[in-house]
């Protein structure tokens, strides 16, 4: 879903720079002194964990492959804020030394798959209800994470839709249901690895999952 | 702190034996580009690792490798200074 170099107009590009600028200023205020020192060892190999599992393409179906965004799964381990800045840095990362994602393009990315991803752990909560185990939690991250794919592959159809490249070919009309229809399916697999991999550092390691203490916390 | 080397070990294994099967075909953008007739313009920024690959390093699967392990140490050490930087003041 890394929107390259030369699909966005420049209006959009500075529009979702801005949008992402904007999160990333609250993300950094919100998360702010409200982890413990040994935070920054978590954060640093969840983060790296998700770099990795980026480049690790899972088929799909009809020639086309998808692979783990991970803004969910840092937001279990992380909370919300910290995931979208965490997120932010593997973006970044790709898009300086790795030409996955156009630099052009970040603030766009960053909103789809960091911004979304990080922020989807208010839907986990919404459906888990405070319960931090059982069967609730389960489904909220597996209904989150599928969410957050789908919803990233919506703002991406919407954003190069209305850029000139694509509008050409038809705009929006083409480009969102075309985009829904791969990551409807990409989603699935997002859903599944994130469910797995968090229900299982829950049963073996839950004391390294920060953003369950943002469960307990209330709406802050 | 050892624990954290452990994941990291696991992290990186896991990766390495992985990556051979990690799929080729284009991910959901591209095929969506791909199939409208789209062609992806050249990047404006094409970085030292481009499509997670060293230009230096024949072997493909080495390449990939080498640039996979790059990419998490940039990430580990920017990561942990955010990390510092958010649980500092407290």
């Amino acid at each position: 879903m890394h929107i390259p170099d030369g699909y966005l107009s420049l209006e959009v590009s500075i529009l979702m720079s801005v949008v992402s600028a904007v999160f990333l200023v609250w993300c950094w205020r919100k998360a702010k002194a409200a982890y413990p020192k040994s935070f920054a060892s978590v954060l640093a190999v969840s983060s790296a964990f998700v770099f990795v599992a980026q480049m690790l393409n899972f088929p799909i179906a009809y020639g086309t492959s998808g692979h783990l965004v991970g803004g969910t799964f840092l937001s279990i381990i992380l909370g919300p804020y910290a995931a979208v800045l965490s997120m932010t840095i593997v973006l970044l990362m790709q898009a300086l030394f790795f030409a996955d994602g156009g630099i052009s393009a970040l603030g766009a990315n960053i909103f789809n798959m960091a911004v979304i991803g990080g922020l989807s752990f208010f839907l986990v909560r919404l459906i888990a209800g405070n319960s931090v185990s059982g069967k609730r939690f389960a489904l909220g991250v597996f209904v989150a994470s599928w969410v957050s794919v789908v919803m990233g592959a919506l703002a991406c159809g919407l954003e190069i839709g209305v850029s000139p490249v694509f509008s050409q070919a038809g705009g929006i009309v083409v480009t969102v249901p075309a985009m829904l229809f791969w990551h409807v399916l990409i989603g699935l697999g997002e859903a599944a690895i994130t469910t797995a991999f968090t229900t299982q550092l829950y049963r073996l390691q839950p004391a390294i999952l920060n953003g369950l203490t943002f469960f307990k916390r209330g709406a802050s | 702190m050892k624990g954290y080397v452990k994941a990291l070990i696991i992290i990186a294994l896991g990766f390495a034996i992985l990556a051979p099967f990690a799929s080729t075909y284009p991910d959901g953008l591209e095929k969506v580009a791909e199939t409208i007739g789209i062609e992806e313009p050249e990047p404006l920024w094409k970085g030292l690792m481009p499509d997670y690959t060293l230009q230096t390093v024949e072997n493909p699967y080495v390449s990939t490798l080498l640039a996979g392990f790059c990419g998490m140490i940039l990430v580990l050490v920017l990561s942990y200074a955010l990390g510092k930087a958010i649980s500092k003041s407290n």
